[in-house]
This record gives C-alpha cells, sequence and structure tokens, in this order.
C-alpha cells in the first residue's frame, strides 16, 4: 500500500454494516479503506450462530461467488419443563400443526394465518427500512416520494391488515399474541422473539414492534442455520474484488475535523490517514462522543447522544463439547410462559442477574451457543469479574434441565459478558444493537430525530452502523442505506 | 307510548361527558334526555357522603383537565363551579426529610436546591420544555381522528387538519413530541433529574390510571396528558372543586338543566333499540321504551357495544376490536374521615402541606416495583399513594376540627390473583392506612372511618367495566385514531344513529369533557 494514496472514504469498523457500506462504496468506484481495530473481521457476527444477511445485499454484492453460503431453515423448538416440545417448522406445516394441537387445537388451525400476517408485516418492515427517513418538518420531493411509496404499501396491506400493523407497533408481545392465540406455551415461545437481543420483557410496550423486526430479520421465529460464520470472510473477499482495502489491528482513536468537515482518522499507533469522507460503523455513543468528541459538536446534539439508550443484557454462553449435547438442529428456547420471560426482564431493571432467563440456543458442530437474558451492563453490587462465573452456572443449569446429557459433554466454557462485549467488540454499554430498540429510538428517530439520514454535525462524517434506522441485526440494511445515501449526494 | 318518550337525542350516562354532551346539543335546540343508571349524577365525578358529615370525591378527586372552552360554554362558574387551587406537592421521605414543591418558585427552587443542586437548576428548563410540549399537542385534544384508511372527504379533510396542525409545529416540537409520545417517564426523567423523590413524584403522573410502570414505553405521553390541565389559564395547575368532584357534575347538570335537558335518575338502559338497522332508542330496564333520532352512549366502550347492542349489529370485526380494547383498572382509593390530621414526621404539626397533595413516591424503583407485584396479580405491599385533605380546603366537608383525606393508590389490578372479596379490600385498605402510618405515625388513632375503593368497585358502582378511570388504558395502541376501534374514532360507530362519547374516545379520560363536547359537535354535524 501506498503511503500517500488518497482515500476517498474510510469506515470505521470491519463489521457486517461496514463491509456493506465499504462494497458498495467500493462498487460504486470509491477507494475505499476500512479500519479495524480486532485482529479481524466480522465484528460480533462470531458471536451468533444464527442470522443473514439480506438477500438482496446477497444478491448484490454476489456474495455467494465469495464463499458465502445460504442457510437453512431449521425449526424452533421450546422446551417445556414438563418436558414436551413444542416445535414450529417452517418446513413442515403438518408437523407444526401437530406439535401446536398438544397445546391447542385452536391455535393449530389459526397458525397458518398468523404465519401469514407476520410475513406481510415483516414485507412492509423491510419497505420501511429501505426508505430513508425524513427530516421533519421539511420534508423535500426527493424524500417524500419514497414516503409516500411507503404510506402507499401499508395502505396496500388493506385497512384490516394496516391497522393491526399499526397497533401492534406499540403493542407489547403479551397484548399482540393474546389477540391470536390462547395457548401459553405458543404465546411464550413467539414472544421470545420479542424480547430477543432487547432489554424488554414480555409486558412492555413497543415488543410487538420488535417481534416484527426479528422475524423480518429471522424470516420467522427460528433462525436459518450456516452460513453466518461465512458472512464476515464473504464480505472481505468481495470488498477486495471490488477493489477496497481492508486493515486490522488498526484502531481508530479519532476522527480528524478541519473547520468542522471530516478529513481523515488518526489510528491508535498515531499514524493519521486523510481521507474525504468517513463512515462509522461503530455506535454513535461511541462515533460522536468517543471518536469526534463532545467539544466540536453542538451541546445540545451532544446531549442528545448521551441520552440514546443503550443498555445491553445480553450475555453470550458458548460451549465447545465432545459433540455429546444431546441438542437437535434448530433454535432452541427456554421461554415457558409469558411470565417467566416478564421476570427475566424485571432482573435487569434492578440491576440483577435473571435466576431464571430466558435463554436462546443454537448449535454448530460441537459448539453450542447460548444466549442468555437478562445479565445487565450495569450490575448493582456486584461486579462483572465475579458475576461472569454465575452467568454461566445459571445458564448451563437452565439448560441442562432440559437436557440432562449437556453438562457430560461439555469440555470448554467461554463466557461473553456485555463488559466483554463493550471491551473485546467496542459495544457500548455491551449493547448488540448499537442502541436499544425501542419506540423512541426508530424510524425517524434512529439514532438521533432528525439524524436518520446517516449524515452528522459533522460534514463528511456519516454513520452506517446497527444504531441507524433499519439496524439491529445482521441485515446489512444500515450499511448498504449510508452508501447509498452518500452516491445520491 | 305518549310524546315525553320522545326525544332527539338520548344519552346513555350523566357522567360528566354525557352531561356535557346533552348540555352542546340542547344549546343546539335539541330535545334531549340523559338517562343515569344510579340515583346521582356524574359516574366518576361525584361527591359521596359514606359517613354522616364526612364528605368525599368519592372516585376522580381533582380537576385540571376540563376544558376551558366547556366552562365557558356552559357557563359553568354561574352554576356553581368553584375550583380552588391545590398549592403544593410534598413527599416525605424515609430518612424523614421530605421534598416540598410549594406554589412559590423562589421557594420550591430553594427547597429543591436543598437536595440537589443540579436538579433545581435542571427544573425550571424541565418545565419549560414540558410546558411547550403540552401547549404543542394541545390542539389534538380538539381534533376529530381522522380515519387513515379512508379516502372519502371527510376524511382526507381532516387528515388536512392534523397536516396543517403538523406543519404549525417547529421541527424540534415534532421530534419532542414524538419522543413523549413513546418513551418511558422513567428515562425522560432519568435525562433531566438524579434526585430520588423528585423523580419518583414526577414519574407518578406517567402512570395514574395506567397498568404501566414508569420504565414502561409510553408512559412520558400519559405523564405529558396530566401536564395539558390549565386553570384560569395557568398551565398545569390542579384544583380542587368546592364540594368535591360532584360539585363539577352539579354544576354541568344544572348548566344542562337549565338549557332545557331532561335527566332522569335511576333509569338504567337495557339496549339501545334498532329500527330498519339505525338506532332509534333506548329501553329501559323497567320495560319503558324511548324513542330519539339519536342515541349517545357515554359509558365505556364495553358497555356501549357489547352490552347496550346486541351483537348481530355490528361488523364482527368491530365487535372482536371492542373486546380487544384494553381496561385494566390498576388504581384504588381509601376515603378516610378522620378525627384530626395527619402528623407527618418530616414537617410536624399543621402546616401548608395540608393544603396540598401529599405523595408517597420516594423514588421510581419504588413505583417501579409496585408495578411488579400489579402485573404478576397481587395489589402492591408498597404502594404509590396520592393524598389529599379537601376538608383543609372545603371546610364545608368535614364536621368542625375533623377531616376527610382522599387516597389515591396504586397499583391495585382489577384482576387479582383469586379475585377481589372482602378479605382483599380490607387487607389493601390495611395496606394503605400502614404505608401512611410509616410517615404519619398517628394516623390510625385519628381514623373515624374508612371507604376502601378497589377496582372492582369501581366497576360495580361507577360502571366503568374493568374499573379503568380512563375508561381504557392510555396506551399508544389506544389514542387518537385507534381509540376506541380503528375506523371508528370519529364518536361515531358502525350502526347509524349511535354515537359514542365518553373517556373511552379521543382524547381520553380524565375530568376533561373533551369527548363528549367533540361527540356532541359531530351528532350536530350530521343533522343539517
Amino acid at each position: 500500500m501506498s503511503a500517500n494514496k488518497r482515500w476517498d472514504t474510510i469506515i470505521v469498523g470491519a463489521g457486517h454494516n461496514g463491509l456493506v457500506a465499504a462494497n458498495y462504496l467500493a462498487k460504486a468506484g470509491r477507494k475505499v479503506l476500512v479500519l479495524e481495530a480486532r485482529d479481524r473481521a466480522g465484528g460480533q457476527l462470531e458471536l451468533h450462530a444464527g442470522g443473514q444477511l439480506r438477500p438482496d445485499i446477497v444478491r448484490e454484492l454476489d456474495l455467494t461467488r465469495h464463499g458465502l453460503v445460504a442457510g437453512t431453515p431449521a425449526p424452533y423448538i421450546s422446551l417445556l419443563p414438563d418436558g414436551r416440545r413444542l416445535v414450529l417448522s417452517a418446513a413442515d406445516a403438518a408437523a407444526t400443526r401437530g406439535s401446536i394441537e398438544q397445546f391447542s387445537a385452536k391455535d393449530a388451525q389459526r397458525w397458518p394465518e398468523f404465519v401469514a400476517f407476520m410475513d406481510r408485516t415483516a414485507a412492509f418492515l423491510d419497505a420501511a427500512y429501505r426508505t430513508p427517513m425524513p427530516r421533519l418538518p421539511h420534508v423535500s420531493l426527493a424524500e417524500g416520494l419514497p414516503l409516500a411509496k411507503l404510506a402507499w404499501t401499508l395502505r396496500r396491506l388493506g385497512g384490516k391488515d394496516m391497522f393491526r400493523v399499526i397497533r401492534a407497533m406499540s403493542m407489547s408481545t403479551i397484548e399482540f399474541t393474546e389477540e391470536w392465540f390462547e395457548s401459553e406455551e405458543l404465546k411464550a415461545a413467539i414472544a421470545a422473539v420479542g424480547i430477543h437481543g432487547f432489554t424488554l420483557g414480555s409486558m412492555s410496550a413497543g415488543t410487538g414492534y420488535t417481534l416484527m423486526h426479528n422475524w423480518l430479520n429471522r424470516g420467522g421465529l427460528g433462525h436459518r442455520t450456516g452460513g453466518t460464520a461465512q458472512i464476515g470472510d464473504a464480505l472481505v473477499a468481495a470488498l477486495k474484488a471490488n477493489g477496497g482495502e481492508l486493515r486490522t489491528s488498526s484502531g481508530v482513536q479519532q476522527i480528524l475535523l478541519h473547520r468542522s468537515r471530516a478529513t481523515g482518522v488518526r489510528l491508535n499507533s498515531g499514524e493519521e490517514i486523510p481521507a474525504s469522507t468517513v463512515f462509522s460503523a461503530a455506535d454513535p455513543r461511541r462515533t460522536l462522543l468517543g471518536l469526534v468528541g463532545a467539544p466540536d459538536l453542538p451541546t445540545e446534539f451532544v446531549w442528545h447522544v448521551q441520552s440514546i439508550k443503550m443498555r445491553g443484557s445480553v450475555a453470550k454462553v458458548l460451549l465447545r463439547t465432545d459433540g455429546a449435547h444431546g441438542l437437535p438442529a434448530g433454535t432452541l428456547v427456554v421461554a415457558p410462559t409469558l411470565k417467566y420471560l416478564e421476570r427475566a426482564f424485571d432482573a435487569a431493571k434492578y440491576g440483577e442477574i435473571a435466576q431464571h432467563p430466558y435463554l436462546e440456543v443454537t448449535t454448530a458442530g460441537d459448539v453450542v451457543s447460548i444466549h442468555m437474558q437478562s445479565a445487565p451492563y450495569k450490575l448493582r453490587g456486584a461486579d462483572w469479574v465475579d458475576a461472569r462465573a454465575d452467568v454461566e452456572r445459571i445458564a448451563i443449569e437452565t439448560l441442562a434441565e432440559h437436557l440432562p446429557v449437556l453438562k457430560a459433554s461439555i469440555r470448554d466454557v467461554r463466557t461473553i459478558t456485555p463488559r466483554d462485549l463493550e471491551r473485546d467488540y467496542a459495544l457500548t454499554e455491551g449493547d448488540l444493537n448499537h442502541g436499544q430498540l425501542i419506540l423512541d429510538q426508530m424510524f425517524f428517530m434512529r439514532p438521533l430525530p432528525g439524524w436518520s439520514n446517516h449524515a452528522t454535525p459533522v460534514d463528511g462524517l456519516y454513520l452506517c452502523g446497527n444504531g441507524m434506522h433499519g439496524g439491529a441485526g445482521i441485515s446489512g440494511g444500515p450499511g448498504r442505506n449510508a452508501a447509498q445515501a452518500l452516491l445520491k449526494v | 307510548m305518549t310524546s315525553s318518550n320522545q326525544y332527539d337525542a338520548i344519552v346513555i350516562g350523566a357522567g360528566h361527558n354525557g352531561l356535557i354532551a346533552a348540555a352542546y346539543l340542547a344549546r343546539a335546540g335539541k330535545k334531549v334526555a340523559v338517562l343515569e343508571r344510579r340515583d346521582v349524577v356524574g359516574g366518576a365525578a361525584v361527591t359521596a357522603e359514606p359517613f354522616p358529615g364526612y364528605r368525599f370525591s368519592q372516585f376522580s378527586y381533582v380537576v385540571s383537565l376540563l376544558r376551558p372552552e366547556i366552562i365557558r360554554d356552559l357557563e359553568l362558574p354561574r352554576h356553581g363551579l368553584k375550583i380552588l387551587p391545590l398549592p403544593s406537592t410534598v413527599t416525605p421521605m424515609d430518612n424523614g426529610d421530605y421534598l416540598a414543591a410549594w406554589d412559590d418558585h423562589d421557594l420550591t427552587r430553594q427547597e429543591l436546591y436543598r437536595h440537589s443542586p443540579r436538579d433545581a437548576e435542571a427544573s425550571d428548563e424541565y418545565g419549560r420544555v414540558m410546558a411547550r410540549a403540552a401547549k404543542a399537542i394541545k390542539p389534538i385534544l380538539g381534533l376529530v381522528p381522522p380515519d387513515p384508511s379512508s379516502l372519502s372527504l371527510r376524511d382526507m379533510m381532516r387528515m388536512l387538519k392534523v397536516g396543517q396542525y403538523a406543519k404549525s409545529l417547529s421541527e424540534k416540537e415534532l421530534y419532542q413530541i414524538a419522543k413523549l409520545l413513546t418513551m418511558s417517564a422513567a428515562d425522560l426523567l432519568n435525562d433531566w433529574f438524579e434526585f430520588d423523590p423528585l423523580k419518583g413524584t414526577k414519574s407518578a403522573s406517567g402512570i395514574i390510571g395506567t397498568f404501566l410502570g414508569p420504565s414502561s414505553p409510553g408512559t412520558a405521553y400519559v405523564l405529558l396528558h396530566h401536564y395539558m390541565g390549565e386553570i384560569d389559564g395557568a398551565f398545569r395547575a390542579w384544583g380542587f372543586c368546592k364540594n368535591g368532584n360532584g360539585g363539577v357534575s352539579a354544576a354541568i347538570a344544572s348548566s344542562a338543566h337549565a338549557l332545557g335537558v331532561e335527566i332522569r335518575t335511576n333509569a338504567p338502559v337495557q339496549q339501545v333499540i334498532v329500527k330498519g338497522g339505525r338506532a332509534a332508542g333506548v329501553a329501559l330496564a323497567n320495560g319503558d321504551e324511548l324513542q330519539a333520532k339519536v342515541v349517545i352512549s357515554a359509558a365505556d366502550p364495553k358497555r356501549s357495544f357489547l352490552q347496550f347492542v346486541e351483537e348481530k349489529h355490528l361488523p364482527g370485526e368491530f365487535v372482536q376490536q371492542i373486546r380487544n380494547f384494553r381496561v385494566r383498572g390498576s388504581s384504588g382509593k381509601v376515603n378516610i374521615a378522620l378525627s384530626e390530621l395527619p402528623d407527618f414526621s418530616c414537617l410536624p404539626g399543621e402546616g401548608p402541606l395540608h393544603r396540598g397533595a401529599i405523595s408517597i413516591s420516594p423514588s421510581m424503583e419504588y413505583i417501579e416495583r409496585a408495578y411488579d407485584e400489579a402485573k404478576y396479580g397481587q395489589f402492591a405491599k408498597n404502594p404509590y399513594i396520592d393524598m389529599i385533605i379537601p376538608s383543609m380546603i372545603d371546610r364545608d366537608m368535614a364536621p368542625p376540627g375533623h377531616h376527610v383525606m382522599s387516597c389515591f393508590v396504586q397499583y391495585a389490578p382489577y384482576d387479582i390473583e383469586g379475585g377481589w372479596d372482602d378479605a382483599k379490600r380490607e387487607a389493601f385498605g390495611e395496606t394503605v392506612i400502614s404505608t401512611i402510618e410509616r410517615y404519619a405515625p398517628n394516623i390510625r388513632r385519628a381514623i373515624v372511618g374508612k371507604q376502601v375503593i378497589t377496582p372492582k368497585d369501581i366497576e360495580a358502582i361507577a360502571g366503568i367495566t374493568g374499573g379503568n378511570i380512563f375508561h381504557g388504558e392510555l396506551l399508544l395502541h389506544q389514542l387518537f385514531f385507534l381509540r376506541p376501534a380503528p375506523q371508528w374514532a370519529d364518536f361515531r360507530t358502525p350502526l347509524p344513529g349511535y354515537y359514542f362519547g365518553a373517556s373511552g374516545a379521543h382524547p381520553g379520560g380524565g375530568v376533561m369533557g373533551a369527548a363528549g363536547k367533540l361527540a356532541a359537535m359531530e351528532v350536530l354535524k350530521d343533522w343539517k
């Protein structure tokens, strides 16, 4: 690499969104450099056993050619205390029906209608995530047309679905699922997806929306399995093919400004790299307060950035086993009742680790990956050095109650606490989503009202991570949207 | 049938909204009857005398939200409405200290400064921001919600009005409103303040009448809803009605009566009579039938659509939506007759605190934990309590030297585990007394009588399904064009000639009267 090469765009962070943005810019002929603090690309992808990039991004960036494997649909299985299992499988309608019938014949009958409704809802949400959010109230024609189109998409759902969608956004999953089903087991299994990854409970307003969001990203309740691990590598391969560059072990210390315009970055090593524009795939708080710094931003804006709600409450417990863990393939959950989920969330409110947590478990070969809620970033009267062992114990015990052979199969345990997520993966307060997906932080309010179009008060600095509109999850949507926003200018 | 049983309009329910709707219709020259199930008018705004000589605002107990134009239009002061200011709020603290907000700005600031200089600095700005937001959102209270799925001219015009309103706001105001509509009271207050008793007391406005805790999204709106009141043009002022909240109802009833409205008490409605697909009158429980060109229900949505109207007259989808409407009562009331004033250890002796509100709300976490108990089906063991002593403001409320104290309590769930019974009511009352006792040790010996009202009692006495004081929770998905059901938020119903104008309609509850007035206006529009 020539030291004096002039970059069009530097991208901070080689997570999936940073890489997606970089690819689109490189494809459009921009000279792009991606800087990653860690020694490898992919960000938090390595923590997730499930999750897919949006299909149109896979297609447009030709990622299959670069080694991306499409995930395959797998069942969603709720493990119940009495040993029964509720198995919901998109691929096997008859089996799903039979499984729900164990709990309610009425619900089994209603299920296909529910899935169809959720799919239509997800399609609308998908359209919303592709539509740039305007600055209110002076919506320009360029912003207004896509918005009008989006409103039309909503209208086209028909009066009944349209209101269902609008209402469900602010409802709690308990309210939402009660309007569809009677079986507690089924309602809780659905609600679990609504709170997955968020510091919310089944009774929190707005979990109707997060349910839709996760349904969209997963393509249903369960994850497609396989492929997640290759996303990072495929994106890097594509980037190279598009002429972009990636430098790992190159943490950015500062975004450089000249007269409130971004002019490049300074690395931890002291090296300064100039560029015409800077993209940050780091979370908004870290980018704006950490990499730019409050003194260079308007006071009121700083205040708003400080109050972005980042509150991670997820811990990951990864088990390397000898293979005889006894887990079936698919997405497994410990979410027996709606109140169980709410109680697991209650703990987070008071800075405690849930003694009876909500678990979602996936397997990749010998590795069992446990997602555990709640394990809040801010613990009260304890610190994460001591609490790590508690999380490990509670997660394993809770799962082993359902799978007695599990314990004997464990060879090695790696626990990632919210503190680790912050330190090792640069996720402020351990928030996997770069900001909670709550009603006052979505659409035109994500990350901040008036700033959802990827620009910032610093000219030439754009945000492209999960903290943006359409973010939270592995869709890559914000990365693509940000690149489009720049390319349009 | 005699002509005396023929009306232009019949209003079901003589709560404040029903009376207001009737008064506006009579003012427009219509012949109107109001039918009330009970022997008193007022609905949930009534004054009762459970113990001789001690009078209580039985349910709702303060005024602030009553729309000023209604007070003007119906000349309520001439009919006896007199609002006495509630000057202060005192929050006793667990360490024996207290937090007070007096009616003097400088004193209040000094007082807060004593606890937290930072919060004292922030407080004025917070007040300005909230008042601005409340002012900005207020026009919505007077709008008829459009049906966004409709392409009719009428709805397009309404949409246009909402659009015009939105355009009148600045960018900042719009964002502020959007945030306040969606965020939690806890997030809002944590952004501004640090002092727990201050946050606890302020957050209480965000949970009153809802089945949510301060950290639940959507509670900031409920908080704002309580900021929209004004008395004599003073924003955010709360007052107490001379003779209790029954005084509000009496004034409206008197005004309605003067305008020619016939008010019949002890006249429970059995059913709305439907003829040729139109509401044509009502049948009373005693078998009498009354005819009218239109019928307006001021009862709650469940009663209005699931009880008064036979299911066959309404679309199945609509019926389902009304069934889904959330009306979970979450609050109770304990009305206490006292031989002496409660002596608060934080401010001993009789003092100015007794003339204002006294709030048991030491922190937001205290209230959140109270909510946690309620959501799992128990009443809170450490509840939020809002106390006022009306006899300090209006001496006529109690015998000389004695007092009445009204305690609004949250949370007490309607669906308590195992159901409400006398033992649980007693235990609930005892919990409230012992909570107050922690701050005012003399309370127990001062009690002459106490009336404990659970959500179940609110349902039984005031006729509000679920015992929810707003006839339906102020949840985001139950506001504006979704209240009480999508496509039917314009005070009309799927049954022609049948209208709906109570707290379960836009803009929701509190002794506000906007729904009753708006419904009457829509009735008159259709008349032409």
